[in-house]
């Protein structure tokens, strides 16, 4: 049998559906200053603080479109998906207006429930968004695009300089990285800052691992799960020495535990989107400005993309016209994205923000001691691979890494037989997943598999 | 009953109209809210579906998948575990208390069913949250009781995964014990005081009276409470799902899976395989069936009782 | 690990020592074990409330604190600020007293007619009725929505009320109670009075359920007051929440005030202690009457 290629095939349909887009029903409008008179009242969904970014640009919308009401329905990360997944499922009950978490765009991409963006004249914005994250929300057969990215999460290393300075350790971002670039640095700066059950280095040890494999490239495109990757036991041997010390909490990076210790400054060290920036300076640790920086991926890890969001409009939604204004200048508008960035440190996809406004993405910025970490976030952003492939398995993989890994460190394993513990509890668990993935791909008619 | 006799079969249930419009509603509303998605539900068993594109019917293989799913086996051992274990604290807890309370020796019987009832009373999520703080690993409220004897810090929801269990087998019977406790005491008053006074008469002992005639007579009530918290059991999410930080695999080593949060991973909370779902919602269904089924057998063979019921709860 | 096991050894010793010695000392074993288990159960409630008056940083500090701090008013604020919860308390009881009412209504005349009518069918209608409380709700919880949506009964009150409210479960909770305490003689009489079907069951058999209602009353209550899964797809605005959504609200991924969050918590469970603890009385009764005689 012949193998397809997806991404040859996305070239291929991606062109000729530019073209076929411009007779389409609205065109390509180029955001005129004229007022519109589009008109109705839309629901947005989402999740905190996706209602505080909107909020932020809301004047600038209304401006445009005096006619259109915009009614902010939010919940928490998990009702939210649910809440979609189930109205898409019944065929009611969505809002005109969904942000989906960047880690369930792959269960949508080739969903017939959500709207065509091409229709409605997306493919006008392709080259402007980071490509990698553009080309997640392309369905398999690359006729349709389902979302547009809202932010992307260059990922980065996260730490207390207060307490680096206090074990005589750097702080100055390009010093820490300096410092972290071989595994042994790491082991030594953990072993510098930990003191036995008051202060840990990191949340959890299985993290580092984590940061290998975070939000990419668990399957390859004929769905065999890829464990290995460039010094991946060297990192496994490092995280069961950092467990063997106590030189970790032991706890999950997002629970209430690790928040409390972050603040406290018990837990030092914890890496995360660029958007962890906006967590911790509204919610996590909103007094603590001057004493968090932030650098690159330890041990010349490959610079990653850790979430990040999306909209979508259902289909089902009765004013996809409007709907598709919101999106389209909360989007692909420089004023709009720098306005949310501002407010919640969203990280915009959208390329023509970066140099709108460069200040933002260069300034030092107060929180961080006078550091620049969205500098350096526009640097790990560049360098992240574009061509990631994703599978409705992802998350689940994702939350193997903690839960396997963690198992393998408590019973003393080696770094081998950690991953293949990990493997296997993967196909375990997405054994399901898995048939469901390959029953889309046959769909989409892309599957080069038996 | 006044019954006017008429001919025909609508005659008869024309004649039974009061009976009929009574239990009707409940007819009515269960075919419309529940038969119809149940039914859709089995039918969606044989479908691979994931609600957003199109469905693929796959005959009974959710079902074959789901038996050689190793997480659908390590869930109902989880479950079967907890359940099992945590009957022992409920069982003999309740008795013992009940019949504290029924012995006559101590007063306040009504502040103290009051208490041991309130947890029934609660929403489990604010109580999961707590729990979770009190089984916490470096700040909890339990490690810091140990290492007050010198016992350095457990890690209940973490750690091999072993614990997890533990935790939630005391959330568990910390849940039902009362309720049990309450059932078994109504039981004991239930029971004529001529028995024991005639057992006692015959110079039975205590414990002879407790085992031997006590425990036979409240033997259906017993079986009452197994099978509601049976249910219970087999329902157990919340629990488990708050106290592992919400992991949908039941924290390491898949130490706190239930059949339920098995379930509604694949959906539709978790996951979106609305077919593989409905396969586990029948099989999960089955289950509590055949485990009634078998519990009434083994409890009402000896019983006395001309009736016997299968009990539940909603 | 030892000095705990012989602690515990110890005082077990004691005790069961002084319940051999002496009537008074068994007499003090017994309350302690009741004491003891009182305070296992209690405790929850009280680290609830004491975490209600810390902040989320006191929670999360070790040694834990386990007594009352001053931390409340900033809780509260924050809460008020976060959360509309007079509105979301109304909502709740909005949607709980009217189903509790339906289902004490259906619920009642169905047992009712289960326990003293005769008539063709019974068993086999009681027989599906009993199986029905087996089936776990989830099997069908897509279609449902479905069909919620197709009514229109979206953001409605309608859809948590309705399909629940002639539920198995209360009307074999009313059969059984019926069962022991109607007395048949008694409607025999009513008969002879000629009063109708329908006025026998209000005029003399419903004052006779009094017990029943409180019992199968608050088991319904408590259920509907925590339901979460039914509401979490139904009810999509903040203005229409009930009290356990909007406490999943105050669950964030960007850090909970968990303060807050125990306030809120315990702001949504007092009142249904309350009213538990007022009317425990009439529920045990209930409970001692209906359940379990067969």
């Amino acid at each position: 049998m012949k193998k397809i290629s997806r991404r040859d095939f996305l070239k291929g349909s991606a062109g000729a559906l530019a073209t076929a887009a411009l007779g389409s029903t609205f065109g390509v409008s180029a955001l005129a200053d004229e007022v519109s008179d589009i008109s109705g009242t839309i629901e947005v969904g989402g999740w905190p603080s996706g209602d505080d970014a909107f909020e932020a640009a809301l004047e600038g919308f209304n401006a445009l479109y005096p006619n259109i009401e915009v009614e902010l329905v939010f919940t928490d990360t998990t009702s939210h998906h649910q809440a979609l997944q189930t109205s898409l499922a019944a065929g009611a009950g969505a809002s005109d207006v969904a942000m989906v978490e960047g880690a369930y765009i792959a269960q949508y991409r080739n969903s017939t429930a959500l709207a065509n963006l091409y229709d409605l004249g997306a493919d006008a914005y392709a080259d402007d968004f980071v490509e990698f994250k553009w080309n997640q929300a392309i369905s398999d057969d690359g006729t349709r695009l389902v979302a547009i990215p809202w932010d992307i999460g260059p990922t980065l290393f996260y730490y207390r300089t207060d307490i680096f300075e206090e074990c005589g350790l750097p702080t100055d971002p390009d010093e820490v990285a300096e410092l972290l670039s071989t595994w042994d640095g790491v082991l030594q700066a953990a072993e510098a800052v930990s003191i036995e059950n008051q202060r840990w280095f990191l949340p959890s040890a299985i993290y580092p691992y984590e940061w290998l494999f975070i939000n990419r490239d668990y399957y390859d495109e004929n769905l065999n799960l890829i464990l290995e990757r460039d010094g991946d036991l060297e990192c496994l041997e490092a995280c069961i020495k950092i467990r063997e010390n106590g030189w970790d909490m032991n706890v999950d990076m997002w629970s209430t535990e690790a928040y409390a210790a972050y603040e406290a400054g018990t837990c030092v060290c914890v890496a995360s989107g660029v958007w962890f920036s906006g967590f911790l300076k509204t919610d996590i640790d909103p007094n603590g400005a001057g004493h968090w920086g932030a650098t690159v991926l330890p041990a010349g890890m490959p610079s990653t993309n850790w979430g990040g969001s999306f909209l979508v409009i259902p289909e089902q939604s009765e004013n996809k016209e409007a709907a598709w204004a919101f999106v389209e200048y909360m989007m692909c508008t420089s004023e709009a994205q720098n306005a949310m960035f501002g407010a919640v440190d969203y990280f915009p996809a959208y390329k023509p923000a970066w140099d709108d406004a460069p200040e933002l993405y260069s300034d030092p910025d107060d929180y961080f001691g006078g550091q620049a970490p969205n500098a350096i976030a526009t640097q790990v952003a560049d360098e992240i691979p574009t061509d990631i492939f994703n599978t409705i398995m992802d998350t689940t993989a994702e939350g193997c890494i903690y839960s396997s890994v963690n198992a393998g460190l408590e019973a003393g394993e080696t770094a081998e037989e950690i991953r293949a513990r990990l493997g296997s509890d993967i196909e375990a668990a997405c054994a399901e997943l898995k048939e469901q993935q390959i029953q889309t791909l046959k769909d989409a008619g892309v599957w080069s598999g038996d | 009953m006044s019954v006017k006799k008429r001919k025909g079969l609508l005659g008869t249930l024309y004649s039974y109209r009061v009976a009929y419009a009574y239990i009707a509603p409940f007819f009515i509303l269960f075919a419309i809210f529940n038969l119809y998605p149940i039914a859709y539900g089995f039918y969606l068993s044989f479908f691979r579906w994931d609600g957003l594109s199109q469905m693929h019917f796959i005959a009974i293989d959710n079902y074959k998948n789901l038996l050689n799913d190793v997480l659908f086996w390590k869930a109902l051992k989880n479950t079967l575990f907890i359940g099992i274990i945590a009957h022992i604290p409920i069982l003999l807890g309740g008795l013992t208390l009940a019949y504290i309370l029924n012995s006559k020796m101590v007063k306040g019987q009504n502040i103290f069913k009051t208490i041991y009832f309130m947890p029934m009373v609660t929403s489990s999520v604010a109580i999961s949250i707590i729990f979770m703080n009190m089984f916490g690993y470096n700040y909890g409220y339990i490690n810091y009781f140990l290492s007050l004897f010198g016992i350095s810090n457990v890690n209940w929801l973490g750690g091999d995964g072993s614990l997890i269990k533990v935790a939630v087998i005391v959330m568990f019977a910390w849940k039902w014990i009362g309720w049990n406790m309450v059932i078994y005491l109504a039981g004991m008053q239930g029971i004529s005081n001529d028995i024991y006074e005639a057992a006692a008469i015959d110079g039975a002992s205590k414990p002879r009276i407790m085992f031997n005639i006590m425990i036979p007579l409240l033997k259906p009530i017993i079986l009452f409470t197994l099978i509601q918290s049976t249910i219970g059991m087999f329902n157990l999410f919340t629990e488990p799902y708050i106290l592992t930080s919400n992991s949908w695999t039941g924290g390491v080593n898949n130490g706190g899976l239930t059949l339920m949060m098995y379930l509604l991973n694949k959906a539709p909370q978790g996951g979106t395989a609305y077919g593989y779902a409905s396969a586990v919602a029948y099989v999960i269904t089955l289950m509590i069936m055949v485990i009634s089924l078998f519990l009434n057998k083994v409890m009402g063979d000896n019983e006395p009782k001309p009736k016997k019921e299968r009990r539940g709860r909603k | 690990m030892i000095k705990l096991i012989c602690f515990l050894c110890a005082i077990i010793a004691f005790f069961v020592i002084i319940s051999i010695a002496h009537p008074t000392g068994r007499k003090i074993t017994l309350y302690a074990v009741l004491i003891v288990v009182a305070l296992i159960m209690l405790l929850p409630f009280y680290l609830m409330f004491v975490m209600s008056t810390l902040s989320t940083n006191q929670i999360y500090s070790f040694p834990p604190i386990l007594v009352f701090d001053s931390n409340l008013i900033t809780n509260f604020k924050n809460m008020v600020e976060a959360v509309n919860l007079p509105r979301a308390f109304l909502n709740s009881c909005i949607v709980t007293f009217s189903y509790v009412f339906l289902v004490l209504f259906f619920c009642s005349i169905g047992g009712y007619a289960f326990s003293v009518y005769e008539f063709p069918g019974k068993n086999a209608l009681f027989s599906i009725l009993l199986v029905t409380m087996m089936i776990p709700a989830t099997a069908g919880i897509i279609p449902w929505f479905i069909m919620m949506s197709k009514f229109g009964w979206l953001n409605d009150y309608k859809a948590l009320i309705i399909p629940g409210c002639a539920n198995a479960f209360g009307i074999f909770w009313m059969r059984q109670y019926c069962q022991n305490n109607v007395p048949k003689e008694l409607m025999e009489a009513a008969r002879i009075d000629g009063c109708s079907e329908w006025l026998i069951f209000f005029r003399v058999i419903a004052p006779i359920l009094k017990p029943a209602y409180a019992s199968l009353g608050i088991m319904q209550f408590v259920n509907q007051w925590n339901e979460f899964t039914q509401a979490l797809m139904i009810l999509r605005k903040e203005k229409y929440y009930t009290l356990p959504l909007l406490l999943k609200t105050m669950v964030s991924d960007r850090g909970t005030d968990y303060g807050a969050m125990m306030l809120a918590s315990t702001c949504a469970v007092l009142p249904l202690l309350i009213c538990f603890l007022c009317a425990s009385k009439f529920f045990m009764d209930g409970l001692t009457a209906g359940a379990v005689k067969q």
